[in-house]
């Protein structure tokens, strides 16, 4: 009858399907570009590409100002360009680590084994706040990676997450979903985890959120265009993530074997799987970063204490049901289907660390089915779509050069990610020196000396760096950043300052810069044979002090007072004072006292003796 | 072509509604009351979606006007005009057909212009909005080419609908649907529920191209925006077909 009409409704329709198809709202993203590149400009000619999704057999690259300007075989050099030669030897996108916990120098320690960026999972809040304004005001680099962070996690009372010592909100119930996912996002989360985990799959009971609170947590996040992953550890508590709409789960579970349908479902849901195969294979009792840290190309450039933490691992919990085996097969399953696997470490928890580990995962992901090529996706394409990040994971041109240049060939044999020749972050090349040796360390230890700010960076001579630290973890609002300063004391080149303001808010409001004696930070390193700390301080005329954290002290630091004038003065401090020995040593703080306002005051010559 | 006709069938078109206040009060008045309402006194210099509350509801009031006066201009006007049998009428005189169409497309936009005058005389006035001459130009064409999708939508109702149950079936359709496109309150702060749905609803894709031309919106690419409107253009010339087909069925059997 009325052909005409039906075939033009017909073309409505179609018209209707195809716009609305085509104009789907982006998937929720972590959304921001980081950080404005460095110069940099320089080719890589020859050399083997893969580009984050594919392999290009011989090739040249020009970066230009810090990002990629060029890609492809016929290429051409301009004259002024300086050159690498990539003959034999494979480019790679700076990798993405896509499960850490950032504490004192892990930034640094990721950037040392080619990973640029880290997807933090949950931190310090504050911490993670100065990190991300650093790095929107163009720091950091190329000395650390990049960072995005959860922040603050989504759990109960007394659940996971909560036994680390930071005090953090927790939740009980769904209807307090929504105004705990604001308060994330206004600390600045760049994406919402929450805990699921009863612990059950590792011979535990924990306290956890309700799926209902689950539920309500994943919508909420949604609702406000933020990812929401979710930490599961069972093969009950993926389902019950999955069924509730989860974005993507950031630990494959290992007590079952994964159901038939379980990535029908996982694909139905368009989700991302972030395995973390290399924790769980800790957890198992296995060392498995061991080859790492004996015998691989990386091990020059890792400190003792990291060696020592890839040849631990977990103990084996009588109860655990946890299998290496089940965990594989679930992302077998998963890759099969086409899910997007990412790589991520864990680190630092036992057995892992900070960038190495990585590597490690890279291996386990091509054990689980993932091709070389894919498993390189995995750290670089895959984490870069899942979390909109545009500006990286790729070697495309306008991204931002963060490049990994190995020897041999990674996509035949994954592991020779190992065999790092460069890194470049925003095209700047990263100067990467070998770790002191356990004799050279035990000699930096041994006599005492913990910084003199005399070099281009804020280093220490021994343990796990410095980082600011402030009330902000226990609900504050204090702040604090340092920075090199010249002159030093007792005519040295330079000294630390350290610049903020005490605002009242926590229960002891603190604002200052801390010495991590042994990595990873908050570790007891024993220094008994050190009685005094000793070092040089002059400010503002105010009251600071110095605070130890200690086994001997628990969780609470023991403090002495000292006032930073004009001039520089020494003070030496008695360990005796502070009610320990050097025995068990965890941090030493150096920090504004309780009265308000703004402070400045610089540190120099700091030791033990 | 005949273009005295045309035009002087636009003339008395738009000189018909002026003098009907049923379409020409309620039309002009209830967006820019609205807008007073939502957009100046309770929205104002807040922040949405990148601009200001009061400039964001510009733009989507804008469309609400357009909307409305192309929907009711078509929806009721061709119902009442079918019951009275002066299509028939018309049929009868020299006056080319589509003239009639035209008339009334040019009556849609125009009352559309005057809304969207009035709309950003009364945000930059009392509503702080500051929109550079470009945007507001851009703003402009947008919306009032915009309004065709919803003259064929209003066309496609008013084969339909009877005359006297019209209003009744335009308000029916045309209210929730502005609502749930984000025309009133921005899409973003709609309840998550109404907010899935908003994508389905052609108001949305018009108030979306609007937000584009000023910088704000959800930020799918523009095209995907025109694609789906050509597509409910489609749709309602395709139900108009049907309509007329049934009418003709009906009177000459």
């Amino acid at each position: 009858m009325h052909t005409k009409s039906l075939m033009i409704v017909t073309l409505g329709l179609a018209l209707i399907a195809a716009g609305l198809v085509a104009g789907r709202p982006p998937a929720p993203t972590a959304g921001e570009t980081l950080q404005p590149p460095p110069s940099g400009t320089f080719a890589i000619r020859d050399v083997r590409v893969f580009d984050g999704e594919r392999v290009l057999g011989k090739a040249t690259v020009i970066v230009r100002d810090g990002r990629i300007a060029a890609v492809g075989a016929d290429v051409k050099i301009p004259a002024d360009v300086p050159v690498v030669s990539g003959e034999g030897r494979t480019l790679l996108p700076g990798l993405i680590d896509s499960h850490v916990h950032t504490f004192g120098n892990a930034l640094q320690r990721a950037l040392a084994s080619g990973v640029t960026t880290v997807l933090d999972m949950f931190t310090d809040q504050g911490q993670a706040a100065r990190w991300r304004a650093e790095q929107r005001a163009g720091g950091g680099t190329p000395g650390r990676a990049d960072l995005l962070s959860a922040g603050t996690l989504v759990t109960a009372p007394k659940g996971h997450g909560t036994q680390f010592g930071l005090p953090i909100p927790t939740i009980t119930s769904p209807t307090e979903a929504e105004a705990f996912v604001d308060a994330r996002i206004a600390e600045g989360s760049d994406y919402i985890k929450i805990v699921y985990e009863e612990g059950d799959a590792y011979g535990l009971s924990l306290p956890s959120i309700s799926g209902a609170t689950l539920g309500a947590a994943i919508a909420a996040a949604k609702a406000r265009k933020k990812l929401a992953v979710v930490h599961v550890g069972s093969r009950r508590a993926a389902d019950a993530a999955v069924a509730a709409g989860a974005s993507g789960l950031v630990h494959i579970f290992g007590d079952e074997a994964p159901s038939n349908d379980f990535a029908q479902r996982v694909k139905a849901a368009r989700m991302f799987v972030i395995p973390t195969l290399s924790v769980i294979e800790s957890v198992t009792g296995v060392a498995g970063g061991a080859d790492i840290a004996n015998a691989s190309p990386l091990a020059e450039f890792l400190t003792p204490d990291e060696r020592a933490a890839l040849n631990a691992s977990f103990p084996k919990r009588a109860g655990t049901k946890v299998t290496l085996q089940y965990a594989t097969a679930a992302v077998r399953q998963l890759h099969a289907v086409g899910i997007p696997i990412l790589a991520g470490s864990d680190a630092p928890n036992t057995g892992t660390i900070h960038g190495a580990t990585l590597h490690r995962e890279l291996e386990l992901l091509t054990r689980a089915g993932l091709s070389p090529i894919a498993a390189l996706g995995a750290a670089t394409s895959a984490p870069a779509d899942a979390f909109g990040l545009t500006d990286r994971g790729r070697i495309a041109v306008g991204r931002r050069a963060d490049l990994v240049l190995v020897g041999g060939d990674p996509t035949a044999d994954v592991t020779a990610t190992r065999n790092i020749v460069e890194i470049w972050k925003g095209g700047a090349r990263l100067d990467r020196k070998p770790a002191p040796t356990e004799a050279a360390l035990a000699e930096a230890t041994a006599s005492g000396r913990i910084s003199d700010f005399d070099g281009p960076d804020i280093t220490a001579e021994f343990g796990g760096g410095w980082q600011i630290s402030t009330d902000t973890m226990f609900g504050g609002a204090s702040e604090a950043t340092m920075q090199l300063v010249r002159p030093g004391a007792a005519g040295s080149t330079g000294a630390l300052e350290i610049t903020g303001a005490i605002t009242p808010g926590a229960p002891f409001p603190w604002a200052g810069a801390m010495f991590f004696p042994a990595s990873p930070p908050m570790s007891p390193a024993n220094l008994s044979k050190f009685t005094e700390i000793v070092f040089h301080a002059r400010g503002d005329g105010r009251e600071y002090q110095v605070m130890v954290f200690s086994t001997a002290l628990g969780n609470t630091p023991a403090t002495q007072p000292f006032t930073a004038g004009a001039e520089w003065k020494q003070f030496v401090m008695p360990l005796k004072g502070f009610g320990v020995d050097g025995a068990g040593l965890r941090g030493i703080l150096f920090s504004a006292g309780a009265d308000q306002g703004s402070f400045r005051f610089a540190i120099d010559q700091v030791r033990l003796r | 072509m005949n273009t005295r006709a045309y035009a002087l069938e636009a003339r008395y078109e738009f000189l018909k509604q002026v003098r009907m206040p049923a379409y020409a009060i309620p039309s002009i008045t209830f967006p820019v009351m609205f807008y007073l309402l939502f957009g100046v006194m309770f929205g104002g210099g807040r922040p949405a979606a990148g601009t200001t509350v009061a400039t964001y509801l510009l733009a989507t009031y804008a469309a609400f006007g357009v909307i409305g006066a192309a929907l009711f201009g078509f929806g009721v006007g061709v119902a009442i005009e079918r019951g009275q049998g002066w299509m028939t009428l018309k049929r009868a005189t020299p006056m080319p057909p589509f003239a009639y169409f035209f008339a009334k497309v040019v009556m849609a936009m125009t009352f559309g212009a005057i809304i969207i005058l009035l709309l950003v005389g009364v945000g930059t006035a009392l509503g702080g909005v500051r929109l550079p001459v470009s945007q507001l130009l851009a703003l402009t064409v947008t919306l009032i080419a915009g309004a065709i999708p919803f003259c064929a939508l209003g066309l496609a109702i008013g084969y339909f609908a009877g005359p006297n149950s019209s209003v009744a079936i335009v308000n029916l359709i045309f209210m929730p649907m502005a609502f749930a496109s984000g025309l009133w309150i921005p899409v973003e702060m709609l309840p998550p529920v109404v907010r899935s749905i908003s994508p389905f609803l052609p108001p949305y894709h018009l108030a979306q191209l609007a937000l584009g031309t000023i910088g704000s919106g959800v930020g799918a690419p523009a095209w995907t925006h025109v694609v789906t409107l050509a597509g409910f253009t489609s749709l309602g010339l395709g139900f108009a077909g049907m309509g007329y087909r049934r009418d003709e069925d009906k009177t000459w059997g």
